[in-house]
């Protein structure tokens, strides 16, 4: 059998203010070539000025993953001509990167991989194409989008790990928070290098790229794909072409995109309008010290100290806004499993329904006060929804909302007592059949009384007291 | 139409001696005039309505020209480049936003050397640029526009770039004072550029004191260029002074030697003369002969490897000409074969081939290492000594028919020394041989343009070549 071994480059765009090397604004979704300063177009004469900003965003992806960080920021030029390349040139980190040997932890099935990373850097990003039957249309708001590319040592071997890894590395992004890291819309990019060999020290076989890759589904199928391909190859011993491929969606299979029969020569060279920067150390550190919580770090206390399940721990994990909110609210009660279920359910429902972050739609206080009553049996479950869908509406902390939808929880003995009386007298047939053993017939009871509180008994209790009634009746 | 120093022209102004408008439509008759004799100018512009002029600077109301690789809003740009023939920018080199500030005004654009790349002037697309002083004479390049102007004069000051020789070559030829300052003193944003390690503006005047008020306007931080130093600059003008008692010379002995023109080592000797008679002590110094080979294989290596990444963008795509192709690298490879002169594809080439990957270590990276040898040389020599004077190359201006784009001698390849450390470097006229210039050349620690300026100060005040100028006989139109 053969060994696929696969090296992973992602590009990731910066959620800077403004560009890499100018001040025209980072934005998405804008009217085409409207966000665009002259450096951008590589007008003659123009130079490039350092964002320190995205300086910083790499600095914490380096802490994030354990990089050794270069404190004499350096730049290169990656030489080469292509029409969405303005300058001729790409500024890039070529010898110097800002982060060298670090690593990422995955879990692939309950086993822990540690995927060396060797480098980290930043760079600029292209303009955009758009290619049409008889012209090509380029719109440089993208061009000098502030990019960093994450390379790893070519030491995965399944389909499962890259998709682990880049699962985790896209988490790692989001809660730096450098970047959306939203693959389909391109804001986290990946190309797959893959080469296959004999066994576990012989020598690697030619290396295929595969670029484009716009998700995890379509990774994980290329990379099948491509091991596939290879080793069908290699047993009719046939000889594996170095070439750049791309997956077709249509055929599910990858095919070529161009042959590469020699390495392009970039010419890198020592940008010379950027001279070395020294960053300060303590700059450095205090950038480290002001990250947040990574989700492995918030994995470990979900799991070991609030008890959460795997399942719900990634899910909570998996949008940092939620997970955020989560960790205010447990601050305030410590309700962990109540407070992640009704996140994870309800709230996440109404994410999606309204298409805001979950700080948009309601104060950490008040949410915390509402799962606090349900904890302490002030409220129903069923009066838990409803005063959230009340709180999402009027903004109103549920106390307030309470009041004026005249929603509380009977609770009062004497009183449920007396529903139950009347509910047993109205329907005697079901009263005997609870004395011939048919216990389950007491949720019928139940729901009378709500039925006649309008959903305001206390559910818990009045089935206490109903229990406690029928076994009265029949002494 | 009357000549005046930038003090001269203020003066009148404040006095009222000078009346500004009819001044200007002189100086249009004298632009038209000036082009059809020395054929200098690319663009004339004359931007500025000069009426109601608030004398708020000494540079107010002051013409001047900015050579062609300087970016101008809204008025043509070429850098001599059939490139760049129809391009007009859409915003001011950092440089030209200061002396708009200042009220100066800006009357055209000077011819160069395409791109920068020459230092006869004869590569313009619009044809080679004639020496006030013998019209049948280059005025050498790239700035040759910018010197030739200003030795005419037409106008007190003008800018031009030096990555080489650019600005003291013409000079030299021209009869004027230039001067490339440290590099970093004075920002490149906006500036065209042939190779950014060894490219400066700098300033092309007829007086040291003019020099000073210019450069002084156009120095100092510009957040655009992150090679632009931070340091305050000084008030070089009010710090000009006669006394050079305390300034050590080092004269590059071996430089002397090999001048072929006993006339202009004796103009030099003359130089030498007067300034140990100024009181400062001058000492002759060997430079390794080595060195002085390597400079320019080194030059050209750099140069040419950093202009052709430069030049990239000059694609046809985004502005400038633009060729036809059956497809987009078609295009690309039309537009630059028939946008740029075959020497300037040549040099890109020799670029393209230094920086090569199967090359890099035995051309660019070993030009590198030996441009750091050189430049430790000459940092070794400026730790004993303030300044190192020189000829400023060892001939007159040549015959149009005599010009070759790529000749050099060791005299001129010194000059380049400047480029490789970033010295401040000024050329300064010390004379005539066969009517025509002939110039010194003083550089100095990087930062210390003031003590050049002292010294060239010092030079000119012993000399009379200080505000020459070289009009041209009216019946010659």
């Amino acid at each position: 059998m053969y060994e696929a071994v696969i090296g992973i480059e992602v590009h990731c765009e910066l959620k800077t203010k403004s560009k890499m090397f100018s001040m025209a604004p980072v934005t998405f979704g804008c009217p085409p070539n409207t966000q665009v300063h002259v450096i951008d177009m590589a007008m003659p004469g123009t130079l490039p000025a350092v964002n320190k900003k995205a300086v910083e965003m790499a600095i914490r992806v380096c802490h994030a993953l354990h990089m050794d960080i270069d404190d004499l920021l350096r730049f290169d030029r990656k030489n080469y001509y292509y029409a969405d390349l303005p300058k001729g040139f790409q500024i890039t980190q070529y010898y110097h990167p800002i982060g060298k040997n670090g690593y990422l932890d995955i879990e692939v099935e309950g086993e822990t991989f540690k995927i060396p990373i060797e480098r980290v850097h930043l760079e600029e990003d292209t303009a955009k194409m758009t290619h049409n039957d008889h012209y090509t249309l380029i719109d440089y708001n993208r061009a000098g989008i502030p990019l960093i590319e994450i390379v790893t040592k070519p030491q995965l071997h399944t389909s499962q790990q890259v998709v682990a890894y880049l699962e985790a590395l896209r988490l790692i992004l989001i809660y730096t928070d450098v970047s959306d890291a939203v693959m389909a819309e391109g804001s986290m990019r990946c190309d797959v290098n893959i080469s296959l060999r004999q066994s576990h020290d012989s020598i690697l076989g030619e290396k295929v790229e595969i670029k484009n890759l716009n998700s995890l589904v379509n990774i994980q199928k290329a990379i099948d794909y491509e091991i596939e391909r290879q080793t069908d190859l290699l047993q009719k011993k046939l000889p594996i072409a170095r070439q750049t491929r791309r997956f077709d969606e249509k055929t599910q299979t990858t095919v070529v995109m161009r042959e590469k029969q020699s390495l392009l020569d970039y010419r890198y060279y020592p940008e010379v309008n950027i001279l070395p920067v020294r960053l300060d150390k303590q700059w450095i550190q205090v950038i480290q010290k002001q990250l947040p919580q990574l989700p492995e770090q918030r994995r470990q206390r979900y799991q070991m100290q609030y008890h959460l399940s795997l399942q719900d721990t990634m899910m909570l994990l998996s949008h940092k806004d939620l997970s955020d909110f989560y960790d205010q609210v447990v601050s305030i009660y410590p309700h962990y499993q109540t407070i992640c279920h009704w996140l994870i359910g309800d709230v996440r429902a109404y994410l999606r329904q309204y298409q805001k972050k979950v700080s948009e739609l309601l104060l950490v206080q008040d949410f915390a006060e509402l799962m606090h009553m349900l904890e302490m049996k002030k409220i129903s479950s069923k009066q838990t929804k409803q005063i959230l869908e009340f709180m999402i509406l009027e903004k109103k902390s549920p106390y307030v909302l309470m009041e004026r939808y005249h929603i509380q929880q009977v609770s009062d003995e004497q009183l449920l007592s007396q529903y139950i009386e009347e509910v047993l007298h109205d329907y005697p047939q079901q009263v005997a059949d609870y004395y011939a053993g048919k216990h389950q017939i007491c949720s019928f009871f139940v729901g009378q009384v709500m039925k006649k509180t309008k959903g305001q008994a206390n559910p818990q209790k009045t089935n206490e007291l109903l229990k406690c009634l029928l076994e009265k009746r029949k002494v | 139409m009357k000549v005046y120093s930038i003090e001269q022209w203020h003066d009148g102004l404040l006095n009222g001696t000078i009346d500004v408008s009819l001044y200007y439509q002189q100086l249009q008759k004298e632009a038209l005039f000036q082009q059809k004799r020395l054929n200098a100018l690319t663009t004339i512009c004359f931007q500025t309505p000069p009426q109601d002029l608030i004398f708020n600077s000494l540079l107010a109301g002051v013409p001047y020209v900015l050579k062609d690789n300087i970016c101008t809003y809204q008025i043509p740009t070429t850098a001599s480049s059939r490139m760049l023939k129809d391009f007009i920018p859409v915003y001011d080199a950092h440089v030209v936003q200061r002396l708009k500030q200042e009220n100066a005004c800006l009357i055209g654009k000077a011819s160069m050397d395409e791109l920068s790349m020459g230092s006869t002037n004869m590569t313009a697309i619009t044809g080679p640029v004639y020496n006030p002083w013998d019209t049948k004479r280059i005025a050498g390049g790239s700035s040759g526009g910018s010197a030739s102007l200003v030795a005419s004069g037409l106008v007190p000051f003008a800018l031009g770039t030096d990555t080489g020789d650019s600005i003291r070559r013409p000079a030299g030829f021209c009869g004027v004072i230039g001067m490339k300052p440290t590099w970093g003193l004075i920002s490149r944003y906006g500036i065209i550029p042939y190779a950014a390690s060894l490219d400066a503006v700098g300033v092309l005047t007829r007086s040291v004191q003019d020099l000073s008020i210019v450069l002084e306007k156009i120095a100092g931080y510009d957040f655009h260029d992150m090679t632009s130093s931070r340091l305050s600059i000084p008030h070089y003008r009010q710090n000009l002074s006669l006394d050079i008692s305390n300034v050590k010379v080092a004269i590059i002995q071996n430089i002397v030697d090999i001048l072929e023109d006993d006339r202009i080592k004796t103009l030099f000797q003359n130089c030498v003369s007067l300034l140990k008679k100024a009181g400062a002590t001058v000492h002759n110094i060997t430079f390794s002969q080595t060195y002085l080979e390597a400079i320019f294989p080194v030059y050209q290596i750099i140069a040419n490897s950093e202009a052709t990444s430069h030049h990239a963008s000059l694609d046809g795509i985004k502005y400038g000409f633009q060729s036809q192709g059956q497809n987009l690298e078609e295009m690309i490879v039309h537009t630059r074969s028939q946008g740029f002169h075959p020497n300037i594809q040549q040099r890109f080439i020799l670029g393209s081939l230094a920086l090569k990957q199967e090359n890099q270590e035995k051309m660019f990276k070993k030009a590198q290492k030996v441009r750091r040898l050189i430049v430790e040389d000459i940092q070794k020599i400026l730790k004993t000594y303030d300044i190192v004077m020189i000829p400023n190359g060892d001939g007159i201006a040549p015959l149009i028919e005599e010009a070759k784009s790529q000749s050099h001698t060791l005299v001129d390849d010194f000059l380049i020394i400047a480029n490789l450390a970033g010295l401040p470097s000024l050329t300064l006229p010390c004379g005539f041989v066969d009517d025509m210039p002939v110039a010194v050349n003083l550089m100095g620690r990087c930062f210390d343009e003031q003590t050049v300026l002292n010294c060239a100060y010092t030079l000119e005040s012993m000399m009379p070549y200080c505000r020459q100028y070289a009009k041209g006989e009216r019946n010659d139109v």
